[in-house]
């Protein structure tokens, strides 16, 4: 996905591609980041514990832990939520 | 389907269609630009003793000079309506692939990537509601003044006639392109209107977000 996210869209995206493990380039190829910035939210999403790191032969891989979960979920409803809560575009 | 997922396609197909009578719209509007720069031209260049030919010079450069700005308008019109229109489609179709039971997370995907689309296009909005109400009120001027045989302006007054041949169908048609581009002005302010909401929304909902990331303690 490309175009101005939020920070919290973009962790979000990242939780969701690695429901199942994911290499650093297929995520930033995914998520449309360069390699600094995606390396910086790999570290911060590891470090808050909703990312694990999985080591197979010489790869590594990301992997989102039972925690990410519970901000996968509010993400969610907070997000369609927003058409209960505002009038809707109508012709 | 759930309701979210109704109201989310229900607005993506509307704003789709108001999107592509836009182009369709723009398009006719450079056409009638380039058509009226071309009258204006030749009659300014025709011979004046031909009969029944309209011929009032200075009318006629306010025309070519209006038909320019509309020209303008129209392009800048077409450049911004497809930029939205792109990602528009993209959505749209994903939004169609997808079945009534799609998932909450490929749903979410979809309003962050509109959201994505309108924060990216959000200037390019403002300009289109701006265009399309200049771009209306040019065609309305343009509409008249083209249909103009005669036109005296003394100190007591002015006195105009009509040439009835060539205003109803130049009327119509300026008319209803006038009519479409203060129609999509209309819309384009109310689809900006209710996704500037949603943006102020995610706003006050980051707060939840940062809490439970555990930024709020940083």
């Amino acid at each position: 996905m490309s175009g101005r996210r939020t920070v919290y869209e973009i962790y979000w995206e990242i939780l969701v591609y690695c429901k199942s493990p994911r290499s650093f380039t297929g995520i930033i190829n995914r998520c449309d980041l360069n390699s600094k910035t995606g390396q910086e939210y790999l570290e911060f999403l590891v470090a808050k514990g909703y990312l694990s790191l999985v080591t197979e032969g010489e790869k590594t891989r990301y992997h989102a832990t039972p925690a990410a979960a519970e901000y996968i979920g509010l993400f969610s409803s907070l997000y369609q939520k927003l058409f209960d809560a505002t009038p809707e575009f109508k012709l | 389907m759930t309701p979210v997922l109704s109201q989310f396609r229900t607005e993506i197909r509307q704003f789709f269609l108001v999107s592509l009578l836009n182009l369709v719209f723009a398009a006719i509007a450079i056409a009638i630009g380039v058509q009226y720069m071309v009258t204006a031209i030749l009659s300014q260049t025709i011979d004046p003793f031909i009969p029944g030919f309209p011929m009032i010079p200075g009318l006629r450069i306010f025309t070519g000079a209006i038909a320019m700005i509309c020209f303008g308008l129209g392009i800048r019109w077409i450049l911004s309506t497809v930029r939205i229109f792109e990602g528009i489609v993209t959505i749209k179709d994903d939004l169609e692939k997808a079945s009534d039971t799609i998932t909450d997370e490929r749903l979410t995907c979809l309003i962050v990537r509109m959201l994505a689309h309108y924060r990216d296009n959000r200037k390019t909005i403002r300009t289109m509601i701006l265009v399309c109400t200049l771009g209306g009120g040019c065609f309305f001027v343009l509409g008249i003044a083209n249909s103009l045989k005669v036109l005296s302006i003394s100190s007591g007054g002015f006195a105009f006639t009509l040439d009835n041949l060539l205003l109803i169908p130049a009327m119509l048609l300026t008319l209803g392109i006038a009519l479409a581009s203060l129609l999509s002005s209309y819309y384009f302010s109310k689809f900006a209107k209710v996704w500037d909401r949603r943006l102020h929304e995610i706003d006050a909902s980051e707060c939840a977000l940062k809490k439970t990331l555990g930024l709020d303690e940083q």
